[in-house]
């Protein structure tokens, strides 16, 4: 049933998406696209995950397998996985660079409100 | 309470402005509709492997000795990709620095004195300021280094602050309480993040470790104050250990394009699987990935906690004041 993990990205995926698309406080649209960002996460760790399978590490095979038969045998997808790390450091740093671009607008203009940035027009 | 009497939860929910609920509602069910039919085509929980993850799991243990074949993947196959991550993130640090930098020189990364010396001399120096007042000045004066001709020195560390002091209390460090605890936390975490790059179940958790020691210098200067990381977590500092960790992976990338004949191959001899030497350059990959973003993000939340209070004036202020 892992189908309702994807599902569930889906459904975050929108989740992030409404929120960046209504909310006109600019530091929940950054929190909208972390979101966003999350669904992936879940989505890639789902789509890494085998029925029945170990994780991929050949350090102590469990019981009744030897590192040899792992290597042929039923692991979660590592691929994947590294996907999911190469994800998290980008969305670190693009979240980094929204906040800091959010506090400036808010020096600049003494507002979050996305919608009085565009009138006030510096 | 009825519904239409304002609370405290209807006030907040009133100061929530939104744009065009209707239309984000619609356009966010359209793209979960869309995924959801894309994803029940997806493969099962039970298809085979891809080519792509057997052959990292096939020359994980021959090829680069390493027991954990996401690691591989991260420094060996896919280390072009790795390379790319790292320096979208230094790209990142950059853009952060750019942007969060203040407008005088910055030597450190909280100017807020200098900053905010205009709003303070607007509030009226002539009026008499009571004992309570005089005293919670000199306190804050203290903080932020630059005590006046009155005032006695503060103590040199927030350690040195007897026990049952009376107020007014310095916002600079924590309790004692708190500062003992991670006092002895410290050393666990650190050696805990060295632990994740060094060892593991094989060599090559930089990412991971970075991240641990970046939380160990923000746990400094939430229990201790800025004044006692002002000498370690300054810009010249961090900015250049990053270059260097940046300067480390291309240039172990690059020695395998000139040695092996291809970009992040493997140059250097492989130790026995599950040692600390095992992995060839994807431990060379991983200590510098260490340095590159643990110093990373502490540059990027030092900047920002730092960012300081460069406020453009209102336009009331900025009539008062002749403009800006």
């Amino acid at each position: 049933m892992i189908l309702v993990n994807y599902l569930a990205a889906a459904a975050l995926l929108s989740i992030g998406l409404y929120a960046v698309l209504t909310r006109r406080n600019m530091i929940k649209m950054v929190m909208g696209l972390s979101l966003m960002e999350a669904a992936t996460y879940l989505f890639m760790i789902s789509l890494a995950y085998r029925s029945g399978s170990t994780a991929p590490v050949l350090l102590s095979p469990p019981p009744g397998q030897t590192e040899h038969s792992l290597v042929h045998g039923n692991v979660a997808d590592p691929v994947l996985q590294n996907f999911c790390l190469t994800a998290v450091v980008i969305g670190v740093a693009v979240t980094a660079v929204f906040l800091s671009v959010v506090v400036r607008i808010a020096q600049h203009y003494r507002t979050l409100d996305s919608d009085r940035v565009r009138e006030l027009r510096g | 309470m009825s519904p239409a009497e304002p609370g405290p939860r209807a006030e907040a929910r009133e100061h929530e402005p939104t744009h065009r609920r209707w239309v984000g509602a619609a356009l966010a069910a359209g793209l979960a509709v869309a995924l959801g039919a894309a994803m029940a085509g997806l493969p099962s929980d039970h298809a085979a492997l891809p080519a792509v993850a057997r052959y990292a799991m096939n020359v994980a243990l021959p090829r680069w000795g390493l027991t954990e074949p996401v690691n591989e993947i991260v420094y060996g196959t896919r280390g072009f990709d790795t390379f790319g991550e790292t320096f979208l993130l230094l790209a990142a640090v950059v853009s952060v620095i750019l942007i969060t930098r203040s407008k005088e020189p910055r030597r450190g990364y909280f100017g807020e004195s200098a900053a905010g010396a205009r709003e303070r001399r607007r509030t009226d120096p002539a009026a008499p300021a009571d004992a309570s007042e005089q005293a919670a000045r000199a306190a804050e004066r203290r903080e932020q280094d630059e005590p006046g001709p009155g005032d006695r020195a503060g103590p040199a560390t927030p350690d040195a602050v007897p026990l049952g002091t009376p107020a007014p209390e310095t916002a600079e460090a924590m309790t004692v309480v708190t500062r003992t605890a991670i006092r002895m936390a410290l050393p666990v975490l650190a050696v805990a993040g060295l632990y994740l790059a060094a060892w593991g179940y094989s060599p090559g958790g930089g990412f991971p470790g970075g991240a641990v020691l970046t939380g160990v210098l923000l746990l400094v200067y939430a229990a201790f104050g800025r004044r006692r990381v002002a000498r370690v977590i300054r810009p010249g500092l961090l900015e250049g250990i990053e270059l260097g960790g940046a300067t480390a992976i291309i240039v172990t990338e690059l020695l395998g394009l000139i040695l092996r004949g291809s970009f992040s191959a493997n140059w250097l001899p492989l130790a026995a699987p599950g040692t600390i030497l095992s992995g060839g350059i994807a431990q060379l990959f991983s200590a510098s990935e260490l340095i590159e973003v643990g110093t990373g993000l502490a540059i990027t939340i030092f900047a920002l906690i730092g960012m300081g209070h460069d406020w453009t004036p209102d336009e009331r202020d900025s009539g008062r004041e002749g403009g800006s």
